[in-house]
């Protein structure tokens, strides 16, 4: 059996390393378990922008291939897949969606002197604070979805007064509450209260029940979670009649749990790219498109986005530093200001590998029915001292 | 808005689901001495019973079509089969295995229900919006209470009393009841293990797919992770009411869901982020003070 299996290895190595010329993405990713509803979407977008480049003539005039281990949703398997890539020859390595399941993976990488790069991870530890100086994180932290959240709803929507609602449960919530938090007094609007709740909560009544104990209902209820609590959080509000504007990271973006509260109105989340048809940048119904033809289904969820851009950044900076080398892969990286993709510009520096501000679509649910309503990017980028708060 | 029945019913709705599934806990417990592990599985199984198998984003409703008068009576079987058939395939064997060794299997049981399920649904959490319109909130002394808070409370209390009364009058009750006491006993003066284990299960089962109607109607998602939580207070409602209390896991079920809601209601917000803690601190207080439970039965037996 064992004889079978590193057999089983060395066959899937070669078939996938290709020629020895190829340069070698790693996937450690969760192709089972919880966390592959999140990784798989991200990770065939990050293989459709490889086809692209080869398709484009490769880089560095060499064709891009890509290898894959399995971590199985389980922090223990993370590191032995991220070594396992790394014998396997992959010159950078690709880790799951979350810090906390990529972080192994990613220190192991950081350890070969290779780049990494988190699939969708939004907490400021996926990258240098938490990793090295290596790593980076193809998404927008979860502080500026949090601000953007409470800035837009300022600024567009009059909002004065703020209720929040944090789901304990992950660091992810905390961020966005951290984020709306910080923007929310400082663009001139008042916090009225303050609850927290967990995901697995079979009821929030009693939250529900503070809410309502308030003399006027808050103009707006941030409320940081992720489904399913998220949506049972946003059930439970809309029946007890509250009808505050509520806000959420883009973790809920997606209309596949919009049946849990039938007719929804006045739920409102900050996307990277709009996934109904409807974004304004035409790039980004191209790569709707694309992940059709590969998938046989539009993604699902905006966290396809972050896999592409990953892809498209990391070679750019390939090709400018004419090399594989994490150090110098990283110091082109670190230059980038503003540098554009397809779902918006994306800076980092030597401080932050990770977008501490960016350009968001404002995805609005009106009976049911989700859409773009503008977009916005935070007047002042998230402070780090924030971030790290 | 009035404070006090507020609480109440926040409280009582809660604690109706724990207690719920506490009753589906001790039920096992009573008759076999085995702590089932794999019974949020079991409430899961159930939430996803609802809609069409396919590991698509959105769920299309399959049972969960159907209207109440059929859906109510189909779930309940289904979950009284699903325990059944686990009872026949897996505990049937060990019967005579120490009860570690049943405790370890109820966890495996878990697992292969929850991955099959995994397999089958995807990983990905669904929305299913089952009876949308028990959310309404009704006006009650004061206290405005969503409808299905006033249908858990009166069914599990409904439920409580049906089955008090099947294991006072009826046959198999006083079977289940002597198996209970003294399970050896109770087989040498006639009583048929199997027709009581089966009935046990079976009771369990409905209690399962019972929760797992009200956790959906609540929260309108299906997440395969679900049913571990609930799982896990309601085996500790049936340890602190006294393993083999049926009464007592029901009024700890009661009790446990009341604390979690008074110490949300309570606690500054520095803290509430630790309720849980505080909720199990006060159980290990318990424990301390009563290891037998609070309401142990006369044959309370060692705990594992």
């Amino acid at each position: 059996m064992k004889c079978l299996a590193t057999a089983m290895t060395i066959s899937l190595a070669t078939a996938g390393a290709g020629l020895a010329d190829d340069i070698t993405v790693g996937f450690a990713i969760a192709k089972s378990g919880w966390l592959e509803a999140y990784d798989t979407p991200a990770t065939t977008a990050a293989r459709i922008r490889i086809d692209e480049i080869n398709a484009a003539g490769g880089l560095l005039g060499r064709h891009i291939s890509w290898i894959e281990a399995d971590t199985k949703s389980d922090q223990a398997q993370s590191a032995s897949a991220g070594l396992q890539l790394i014998d396997e020859g992959a010159d950078m390595l690709v880790v799951n969606c979350d810090y906390d399941f990529g972080a192994p993976a990613a220190l192991a990488a950081e350890g070969a002197g290779l780049n990494s790069f988190f699939l969708c991870a939004e907490d400021i530890k996926a990258g240098i604070q938490g990793v090295g100086p290596n790593s980076f994180s193809a998404s927008v932290l979860a502080a500026v979805q949090g601000a953007t959240m409470a800035e837009w709803s300022l600024g567009e929507r009059g909002a004065k007064t703020g209720y929040v609602l944090l789901d304990t449960t992950i660091e992810y919530n905390k961020g966005i509450c951290t984020g709306f938090d910080w923007m929310f007094p400082n663009a001139g609007g008042d916090i009225v209260g303050r609850d927290t709740f967990k995901n697995g909560d079979a009821s929030i009544a009693s939250q529900i029940t503070r809410i309502k104990a308030l003399e006027t209902e808050p103009d707006v209820i941030m409320l940081c979670s992720y489904i399913p609590g998220a949506a049972s959080a946003v059930r439970q509000i809309r029946a007890a009649g509250i009808n505050s504007l509520i806000l959420n990271g883009s973790a809920v973006d997606g209309s596949y749990w919009l049946d849990a509260t039938p007719n929804l109105s006045g739920f409102v989340v900050p996307v990277q790219g709009s996934i109904y048809g409807d974004d304004p940048r035409s790039d980004v119904e191209a790569f709707n498109m694309a992940y059709e033809k590969a998938t046989g289904s539009r993604p699902a969820s905006q966290y396809a986005y972050p896999g592409y851009i990953l892809i498209d950044l990391w070679a750019k900076a390939v090709e400018r530093a004419g090399s594989l080398d994490g150090a110098a892969v990283t110091a082109e990286l670190e230059k980038m200001r503003d540098e554009p993709t397809a779902f918006g510009p994306r800076s980092f520096s030597d401080a932050i590998h990770h977008q501490n501000s960016a350009e968001m679509q404002i995805i609005e649910i009106k009976d049911g029915t989700p859409g773009v309503a503008g977009n916005w990017r935070i007047s002042t980028p998230v402070p780090l001292e924030v971030l790290l708060n | 808005m009035n404070a006090v029945p507020q609480l109440f019913f926040d409280a009582a709705s809660l604690g109706g689901i724990y207690a719920m599934a506490a009753l589906g806990i001790a039920l096992i417990f009573g008759v076999m001495n085995l702590v089932n592990f794999a019974h949020g599985e079991y409430i899961a199984f159930c939430v996803f019973a609802l809609i069409v198998p396919s590991s698509d984003a959105v769920a299309v409703m399959f049972l969960g079509k159907a209207p109440a008068i059929l859906l109510i009576p189909v779930l309940l079987a289904f979950g009284a089969l699903i325990a059944v058939a686990s009872e026949y395939v897996v505990f049937r064997q060990l019967r005579n295995a120490n009860p570690v060794a049943m405790m370890i299997s109820s966890f495996a049981l878990g697992f292969v229900i929850q991955n099959a399920l995994l397999a089958v649904y995807g990983s990905r959490p669904k929305a299913i919006s089952l009876w949308p319109d028990l959310n309404t909130p009704v006006s009650v002394v004061g206290a405005s209470v969503p409808l299905l808070q006033l249908i858990v409370i009166i069914t599990t209390l409904l439920v409580v009393s049906v089955l008090a009364l099947l294991l006072k009058k009826t046959r198999v009750g006083l079977e289940m009841r002597a198996a209970a006491e003294n399970f050896t006993m109770a087989r040498l003066l006639g009583v048929r293990a199997n027709v009581v284990i089966t009935g046990a299960f079976a009771l369990s089962g409905a209690m399962a797919a019972a929760v797992a109607m009200i956790m959906v109607t609540q929260t309108g998602v299906a997440d395969v992770r679900m049913g571990g939580q609930i799982m896990l207070v309601a085996f500790i409602a049936t340890v602190i009411g006294g393993l083999g209390s049926l009464p007592g896991a029901v009024a700890a079920g009661f009790l446990i869901g009341a604390v979690s809601v008074v110490l949300q209601a309570a606690l500054p917000l520095e803290a509430r982020p630790f309720r849980d803690a505080f909720l199990y601190t006060l159980v290990i207080v318990s424990l301390l003070l009563r290891p037998q439970g609070l309401f142990a039965s006369a044959s309370a037996k060692p705990r594992v």
